[in-house]
């Protein structure tokens, strides 16, 4: 990456008394890119996106933002970010345009500026419709356009996404991902949390896994498959499993079935007994994530 | 998180809002804030004064106008601070939207303030307009001398209301809030008749609490009595000083729980 990166952290620490819940991480967030933080429930993600954002101070490590130590963060470079948080914390009352010129004086922009992006970003996010409408009559999927559009009134270069489509239908997931996308074109810097991994992977360049406040790999969704996992994967219903020796295979039992990871299918096929059944598809993400991070359920 | 300066324009950002969303209810809000008031005021001053024809040597009516003023500025400013801001804060989560933006907290709360003391205005003003037309007032001019330590006394009462939310944990707490610090303004501090004729003890409670220093200077304004400007003075500094320290507590204790 040629020009230098919008976030930049390095030895990274968060303390809460004696609980250390970010414990010395490194990343960066280029520009026009779209960085993943990937982690289950309490890996740090959340604590690491408030002290980008300015709302949580470090114990330990320097976190730089647009160039300057965050602890400096100016009102001019906190007004460069754009943040779509995980919870709705629109005003319910009024309607979805007051909601956007609203938060324009928030940021001080002149009136004329206000009006002039407010029905293009309705546009953007498709809810010139809804203009009039008060917020507590949309739907969940309006609402987190609503949440994105808002974002986007002071124009940020960098576009902080907690996780933007959880508990949205197929439908509005596919429109968010298609207009993240674009805004990825326009050249903003998107941070982006997420749990779902086929969302991970259409939209990030480089994938950060974080679990327990450390960093357990980063990289492109395709280096870590390589590096994790083999190209397939191949599902065996038990109890009908490969015949050779269990080292033989990289594999991992989920309960019911059986993960045979391999580059070449047929030989592994081969193995099968006649009577096996199977399903074969491509590795992605999840099986990375959920085999780095393991298979144990996070209580938060 | 370092102090900046203040940006009057993220200060009216703020104080706006509460405006535009005020504007959609505004019949609810005009029923609490200026029916409440006036409905003490006629129901008082009819009821009550049938059986006492003067105070402290002042027309009962006239006596009990700058009363309500104050009351109806206090409420008015409590309420808006407390169970008004608290939602915002807690259920509404939309003080997190907009320490989101380039808004302070400083500047938030100050936006906070500078709406509920405008709102607590609408109410005074509507006591006193209507007490006016009542003939509740025997000195306009003095009344309109009395604004700015009304609009003084709305910043105080929010400045408190604010502490009160950044102490609270829930809404019980505002139970308290109310029980021990509202009501014994309305009731102790000289709204209805002259606090002298409390025992001493309840006196001295009564001059530790605003509402009767704001009293102390309203009342002879809109009467037309003379009014001891060192007296008021002294009053005017409390008003400052409990505000000021108020701030100050609401802006610490809403840092610690807003930022980590």
């Amino acid at each position: 990456m040629p020009s230098a990166p919008i976030v930049s952290a390095k030895g990274l620490i968060k303390r809460y008394g004696d609980l250390e819940v970010v414990k010395g991480i490194d990343f960066e967030v280029p520009p026009a890119r779209c960085t993943g933080l990937l982690g289950p429930n309490g890996a740090g993600k959340s604590t690491t996106m408030r002290m980008i954002m300015g709302l949580s101070t470090l114990t330990d490590g320097t976190l730089d933002v647009f160039g300057a130590p965050i602890q400096a963060l100016s009102r001019d470079n906190k007004a460069r970010i754009g943040l779509v948080p995980q919870e709705s914390n629109l005003d319910p009352d009024i309607s979805v345009v007051e909601n956007l010129e609203l938060y324009g004086r928030y940021f001080a922009l002149a009136l004329p500026t206000i009006r002039e992006r407010v029905p293009r970003l309705l546009d953007f996010m498709q809810l010139t419709e809804k203009s009039d409408a008060p917020v507590n009559t949309l739907s969940g999927g309006m609402k987190r356009r609503l949440i994105i559009a808002r974002a986007l009134i002071n124009d940020p270069e960098l576009i902080i996404l907690d996780e933007p489509t959880t508990g949205l239908d197929p439908q509005a997931r596919v429109l968010i991902w298609k207009q993240l996308l674009d805004l990825k074109r326009q050249g903003r810097a998107l941070l982006l949390t997420t749990h779902y991994m086929d969302e991970a992977q259409q939209l990030c360049d480089n994938i950060v896994v974080i679990d327990e406040g450390t960093i357990l790999d980063e990289g492109t969704p395709q280096e870590l498959i390589a590096r994790h996992v083999k190209s397939h994967v191949i599902e065996v219903r038990k109890p009908h499993l490969a015949k050779s020796p269990p080292e033989r295979w990289d594999q991992e039992d989920i309960g019911e079935t059986v993960l045979y990871f391999v580059h070449q299918t047929d030989e592994l096929i081969a193995d099968l007994p006649s009577n096996a059944i199977y399903m074969q598809r491509q590795a992605n993400l999840e099986d990375v994530f959920l085999r780095i991070t393991g298979r144990t359920l996070r209580e938060n | 998180m370092q102090t900046r300066p203040l940006g009057m324009k993220h200060i009216l950002a703020v104080t706006y809002r509460q405006y535009i969303v005020w504007r959609k209810m505004i019949w609810p809000a005009m029923v609490t804030n200026v029916g409440n008031p006036v409905l003490f005021l006629f129901a008082f001053g009819f009821g009550l004064g049938r059986f006492i024809d003067t105070m402290d040597g002042i027309d009962y009516m006239s006596f009990i106008v700058p009363g309500m003023i104050a009351y109806a500025a206090m409420f008015a400013a409590s309420f808006e601070t407390t169970i008004g801001s608290f939602t915002r804060y807690f259920l509404l989560k939309n003080w997190d939207a907009v320490l989101a933006t380039p808004v302070s907290l400083r500047e938030l709360l100050m936006g906070e303030i500078l709406w509920a003391s405008c709102k607590a205005m609408i109410s005074a003003l509507s006591v006193l307009i209507v007490g006016w037309l009542w003939g509740g007032v025997p000195s306009p001019g003095g009344a309109l001398l009395a604004l700015p330590i009304i609009f003084l006394s709305a910043v105080c009462f929010s400045c408190v209301g604010l502490a009160a939310t950044a102490y609270a944990s829930g809404y019980e707490f505002f139970s308290y809030f109310f029980t021990f610090w509202v009501t014994p303004m309305f009731v102790f501090c000289g709204v209805f008749f002259e606090i002298s004729r409390f025992p001493e003890a309840v006196q001295v409670i009564a001059w530790l609490l605003p509402m009767t220093h704001i009293i102390a200077i309203i009342r002879p304004l809109c009467t037309g009595l003379p009014l001891d400007m060192t007296m008021a003075s002294l009053h005017t500094a409390y008003l400052i000083g409990l505000s000021i320290a108020a701030f100050i507590f609401a802006h610490r204790k809403m840092r610690q729980k807003l930022f980590d």
